[in-house]
């Protein structure tokens, strides 16, 4: 019966993954080529638009749709709700890598006698192909991972069967055996990406200065354009702002503003105390990744990855049966952050890795020739050169964290609320009206550093979306 | 200031040597400049006397002091060199004045960096980030920020490359007087032949991680060592020639006395070497001009020699232009026969 059942989580699991997959690279490359190609109006409105749904989790999204149509459940309305919520992902790095490619190229291109379109396929693809394939996996990765959503619209996935058989059964063992083969899946995904996507080079033509890219005038025809990203901003931003502000507003007076604040405390202190932790980890493994190649950095990349295909529920469920064998750290603060530093630790190792290796070594030698080593000179050249991304990057982790679902509900101590589990705790039973708070200032403050990240036309935020697909 | 001596040097990357037991030396306070094409391996060996390369074998020594031999190396940071790499290498979080007294203790820092931007010229540019420099600048900057903490030598990578011909002139000037009023012993690394013969003392040509020739840049340009390092220090007429009848080695222009038992070889000719003139002379030989390529300050005149119809020669001659194609005119040779043999087609 077991087996007949993993089958079936299998199928289900796989299937909404690949369909959300090849929705989110049509919404997402289609965005970014008009964000890169196309004169529209309205500044960086547009990315803005497109990028900004990351900073809503995707049970509040959920719980939004739910709460204007309630009869939205089942696997379509999953496929709309992660499509809606992973986009951003493939937009934001198809638009780095889009920025990275010198326009010269392009006009050689022409210049020899390709079309558009045939420059588009021959000179623009091949260089994207590598981080387009990083960010697909990582949406793959979303969706393998992600319990508020599918849990909220019943459809039963590997992290919602997990969490279930632990709740109500307290079956460990059975969850443990789902896990496995949820990590066996993951990893094969991953696999199967870092073989497809051969080596990971920049290929620079010169080193002069990079032409400006010349944007196409296309008229009226903008605005059906720019409508296909106001339509998805509506989809994914307009419904929940929407509903939470409308039942903010109805139910103001009701609001419980000390548990409000406490939450926000709560959800500020534990995701802190995450990122810090997951930040001691990465430095150092990030100076190992960026300066040397061998063997031990090739072992600590492929273990970083691997953290990668654990998801919240499989953390969450491990740390528990780790900890309860000590009574004294079982659900206490330090293990939930020594929790989000595992689960993050591949976000904030990646954006400490790119921001190291933008720093030309030569700088490094200068400083020895000058008599400055050690210790000294990464305190006085490497780290404030990469200090910006390396705070950039403790932001990105600050924010997942505070999303964060399934490992708070399963790690926190007890009576320890944050924002993300009063949200859960009020809409998995359906009191609409009393989340809304808790998921407005969730949003409001998950939006900050969303926000740095899509700064258009900073190199740093560049580097932070590489950081972002690691 | 110190001499440099390399003695046999031999460098491997990724099992491939790329410097070949290499030896140079650079008296106290001479300039001298390594003349190669990208890919000799020139950066690299500038590196190894960095200190920022092991070398796999042979020695380096400042005047007494050994600083390499073998795999044994002191560290770059004990070395007290100023290394000025490509495109300058400035911090870019610094701005000018930090980046001079980066490796000047706290105590002489103020003052140090006060001398050096004087000494360079950027005093009103001292809160300047890199990024808000031009070229020539950031050069600058380099340079002053290696003289900053007195080194015993100071080592240039291709300084120059980056900047146009105009200001790369008065820059170099600058450059080489700076070096040589403080009396620095100082390498150049450079692909620029004339950069190197304009601004070294001693000029030492690399080719394939060897150093082929060694000398005043006066010595490696007139008497190259082979028709290969000729091409490489300048312009030249490379003219087929054979041994016959009567022992000698005959040429329109030339009568070289027989060396051994070579059987074939080139005459090299600087096009400089080649007099013309519009009036026949007794040792001319007359010729007819059929291009003419102008550069405003001289010309190179392609030539056929009447009595050497086979191949073309080319004179170069100082302006005005006085000649026209089609114009017969009379050319003479004066300065060195070079003859060098052939290896044997046997």
């Amino acid at each position: 019966m077991l087996r007949d059942r993993t089958i079936e989580i299998y199928t289900t699991t796989l299937l909404l993954a690949s369909i959300v997959l090849l929705f989110s690279f049509i919404v997402g490359s289609t965005f970014a080529w008009l964000i890169h190609n196309v004169t529209l109006p309205f500044g960086s409105l547009p990315i803005i638009l497109s990028v900004l749904p990351l900073a809503i989790p995707s049970y509040v999204l959920t719980y939004a749709w739910i709460s204007i149509y309630p009869g939205f459940n089942g696997f379509w309305a999953a496929v709309l709700i992660l499509t809606l919520s992973t986009s951003p992902y493939v937009t934001l790095v198809a638009v780095a890598s889009l920025r990275r490619i010198d326009f010269t190229q392009v006009e050689v291109g022409r210049s020899l006698g390709l079309s558009q379109l045939a420059v588009l396929r021959r000179v623009i693809w091949p260089q994207m192909r590598v981080s387009l394939s990083a960010g697909l996996l990582l949406v793959f990765l979303y969706v393998l991972s992600d319990f508020g959503a599918v849990s909220l619209l019943g459809v039963n996935t590997f992290t919602r069967n997990i969490y279930t058989m632990y709740r109500a059964t307290f079956d460990r063992n059975g969850a443990a055996v789902i896990s496995l083969a949820l990590i066996l899946l993951a990893t094969l995904i991953i696999a199967l990406e870092f073989r497809l996507r051969g080596r990971r080079t920049v290929i620079k033509s010169h080193a002069g200065i990079v032409k400006t890219h010349v944007k196409i005038k296309i008229g009226w025809f903008r605005w059906p354009l720019l409508s296909l990203i106001f339509t998805y901003a509506l989809l994914a931003l307009g419904v929940p702002f929407w509903v939470l502000t409308t039942r903010f507003i109805q139910n103001s007076e009701s609001i419980d503003i000390t548990s409000l604040i406490s939450a926000t405390f709560s959800t500020v202190i534990a995701s802190f105390a995450g990122a810090t932790l997951a930040m001691v980890f990465a430095l150092p493994l990030g100076i190992l990744l960026a300066r040397r190649s061998g063997f031990i950095p090739k072992l600590a990349e492929s273990s970083i990855l691997l953290t990668h295909a654990l998801p919240g529920v499989v953390i969450g469920l491990a740390l528990v049966a780790l900890s309860s064998k000590f009574p004294w750290i079982y659900q206490t603060l330090p293990v939930l952050a020594f929790a989000y530093a595992l689960l993050f630790l591949a976000k904030a190792v990646g954006s400490i890795r790119a921001s190291l290796q933008r720093i030309a070594p030569i700088l490094n030698d200068v400083s020895n020739t000058l008599g400055i080593t050690g210790f000294a000179a990464f305190r006085r050249v490497t780290l404030p050169l990469a200090a910006p991304g390396i705070l950039i990057g403790f932001l990105l982790v600050l924010l997942t964290a505070m999303k964060e679902l399934p490992a708070t509900l399963m790690l926190r101590p007890t009576g320890y609320e944050t924002l993300a589990t009063e949200i859960w705790a009020a809409t998995s039973i359906s009191k609409f009206n009393e989340a809304a708070p808790y998921a407005l200032v969730l949003i409001i403050i998950a939006a900050i550093p969303t926000f740095i990240l899509t700064r258009p036309d900073k190199s740093d935020s560049q580097a932070d979306s590489e950081g972002l697909i690691q | 200031m110190t001499s440099l001596e390399v003695n046999e040097l031999t460098i491997h990357f990724d099992g491939r040597p790329i410097v070949e037991s290499l030896s140079i030396e650079v008296p106290s306070g001479a300039f001298a400049a390594v003349l190669g094409p990208s890919g000799c391996g020139k950066t690299t060996f500038l590196r190894s006397i960095a200190g920022l390369i092991t070398p796999s074998s042979g020695t380096i020594r400042f005047g007494t002091q050994l600083v390499s031999i073998s795999s044994l190396v002191l560290p770059p940071n004990k070395r007290h060199i100023g290394y000025v790499p490509q495109e300058g290498g400035l911090f870019p979080h610094l701005n000018v004045a930090e980046n001079i007294g980066f490796g000047v203790g706290k105590s002489e820092n103020i003052e140090v960096v006060d001398e050096m931007l004087n000494l360079v010229g950027m005093k009103n540019l001292a809160t300047r980030k890199p990024y808000q420099l031009s070229g020539g600048q950031q050069t600058r900057v380099a340079l002053a920020r290696a003289l900053a903490i007195k080194p015993q030598i100071v080592l240039l990578d291709e300084p120059f490359s980056a900047l146009d011909a105009a200001l790369r002139n008065e820059l170099r000037e600058e450059v080489c007087y700076l070096l040589k009023e403080r009396k620095t012993t100082a390498l150049m690394v450079t692909h620029d032949r004339e950069e190197a013969l304009v601004s070294a003392d001693i000029v030492a040509l690399m080719r394939h991680g060897q150093i082929l020739q060694y000398g005043s840049s006066r010595s490696v340009y007139s008497n190259p060592i082979s028709p290969e390092i000729a091409v490489s220090t300048g312009d030249v007429l490379l003219l087929k020639a054979e041994r016959d009848a009567s022992n000698s080695i005959r040429f329109a222009l030339a009568q070289i006395e027989l060396k051994g038992e070579i059987e074939i070889g080139q005459l090299v000719i600087r096009p400089e070497e080649l007099i013309v003139s519009a009036e026949p002379s007794a040792a001319a030989l007359s010729a007819i001009v059929s291009k003419v390529d102008y550069y405003g300050h001289d010309a190179v005149l392609q030539l056929l020699l009447d009595s050497w119809p086979e191949e073309e020669i080319t004179a170069r001659i100082a302006g005005p232009l006085g000649f026209n194609v089609g114009q017969k005119i009379w050319v003479t040779h004066v300065g060195p026969i070079r003859w060098f043999g052939l290896p044997d087609k046997k």
